[in-house]
């Protein structure tokens, strides 16, 4: 059996642990195996990669190292983490300059990249044990209509995460029909969510927030299904300043992949912490 | 307007594919793709965020045009990598923001919560400092405290490449 070492990240492992919760909860029905490392933020490929780019290369590389002296591939949570840690391989396993420089930095705290070690997405680490989601899904959420969110960083840039197809991706729709839901088309599938704009111009964040949930509600869906924390926080908390600012009613409750496996296979939303959404699901339309 | 050479060096020699920006025939599938072109931009594109002229801007050294200009010039960016994926030339555009993002941080012009980060991630290596009430949280879910990081271990690296003098 294979070992990950867990990458929960600073959002979810500080901020919203409850996905964590029900994504430990989901890996061992699953038999998924995690142990922890003491890893630092990733860091942030749209907050630290923009600050200093150094920076994000060096610290994305202590990282990686502390995982490589267990010899363990590393499963992340998060979509920002997967993107800065596969990126920050791909771009020292193909530029030896930059590995020399940052292996310079490395060895004056008795580190060294070497690039041993894989980085997974935890939908594509669910994705191979598909068979296994199958086997563990008892309650079925037949009837529940999902839109499906993905993200960006999960799949763009495709070059470095080599996971989906960046512009019509299908791993996180394949998930959700494995717990019996059904997925609806919308327009807007591929579109940012808009956090990273939303922090230095809200207005803009927002005009796309409304571009996307007013394609999903075209759609018809009941909830929305994401594989990303950043994602996750501008959903479920952004939703409120939106009907404010454009006096129309948004309220799609916003799940974890994971927080809806853990419905599909018979934990109860208490056991998950989902009191703590913003947003309110109905359990009724679970089927 | 004025060419400024060292700019236009530094922008080649940043581009993890080499010069490939120099193949940019300005088709404007970028900016046509572009989430916050498409709610910040009006017809004729005299306003909002334009990656498609950030591209051309570096490319040809213009200097002045992306850096005496509003910060929406470079901080427009989501950083959705949607115009890396639609590139024709297979230009990184993402990664060209960067280095411009890199240099605006060091002029002190970004945007407040980039310094707001960097400041969290180097006093406690984590972006989001650990709290009392999450970690209450996180055992009352069942789930194990987050393992500490080192902080002085990063806090070292950061200072040896410089990162720190760049924080507010």
């Amino acid at each position: 059996m294979t070992e990950y070492k867990m990458f929960e990240g600073c959002t979810i492992g500080n901020r919203i642990p409850f996905i964590e919760a029900a994504s430990r909860k989901v890996f061992d029905k699953v038999g998924i195996e995690t142990s922890q490392a003491p890893f630092t933020c990733c860091p942030d490929p749209t907050g630290m990669k923009s600050f200093d780019n150094n920076a994000w290369l060096t610290i994305g590389a202590r990282n990686l190292c502390l995982a490589e002296a267990e010899e363990k591939d590393i499963i992340s949570l998060c979509n920002g983490c997967a993107n800065t840690l596969r990126g920050v391989q791909h771009q020292l396993k193909h530029d030896s300059l930059k590995k020399a420089k940052v292996n310079k930095e490395l060895a004056k705290i008795g580190k060294e990249f070497k690039g041993s070690i894989e980085v997974k997405h935890f939908v594509d680490v669910l994705k191979e044990n598909l068979n296994k989601v199958k086997e563990a899904v008892t309650k079925p959420l037949s009837g529940l209509k999902v839109a499906c969110h993905p993200g960006c960083h999960y799949m763009r840039p495709a070059e470095w995460m080599e996971s989906d197809d960046p512009m019509r991706p299908t791993t996180l729709r394949e998930l959700v029909k494995a717990a019996g839901a059904t997925v609806v088309d919308y327009e807007e599938e591929v579109l940012c969510c808009g956090s990273a704009v939303t922090n230095a111009y809200q207005d803009y964040g927002m005009a796309n927030l409304k571009t996307k949930l007013d394609s999903i509600e075209k759609a018809g869906a009941d909830v929305i299904v994401v594989n990303c924390p950043a994602c996750f926080q501008q959903f479920d908390t952004m939703q409120r300043d939106l009907s404010k600012k454009y006096e129309k009613e948004y309220k799609f409750p916003v799940l974890y992949i994971t927080e809806l496996y853990a419905l599909a296979m018979g934990i109860s939303p208490d056991e998950i912490g989902l009191k703590f959404h913003r947003t309110r699901l109905d359990m009724e339309k679970l089927g | 307007m004025m060419i400024d050479f060292e700019f236009r060096k530094e922008v080649m020699d940043y581009h993890i594919g080499s010069d490939v920006i120099r193949y940019c025939y300005q088709c404007s599938r970028c900016t046509d793709n572009c989430p916050v072109s498409a709610v910040s931009k009006d017809f004729y594109g005299t306003t909002g965020y334009d990656p498609r002229q950030n591209i051309l801007a570096a490319l040809l050294g213009y200097k002045d045009v992306i850096f005496n200009a509003d910060p929406l010039t470079i901080w427009g960016c989501t950083v959705c990598d949607t115009c890396d994926e639609v590139c024709p030339q297979h230009i990184e555009l993402t990664e060209i923001f960067t280095f411009l993002k890199n240099k605006s941080t060091a002029d002190g012009k970004a945007p407040d919560y980039l310094y707001a980060q960097a400041k969290a991630i180097f006093d406690s290596a984590k972006a989001i400092p650990s709290q009392p009430a999450i970690e209450r949280r996180r055992d009352q879910l069942g789930i194990p405290p987050v393992v500490a990081p080192d902080v002085d271990e990063l806090q070292t690296l950061l200072k040896n490449i410089g990162a720190d003098k760049k924080l507010k």
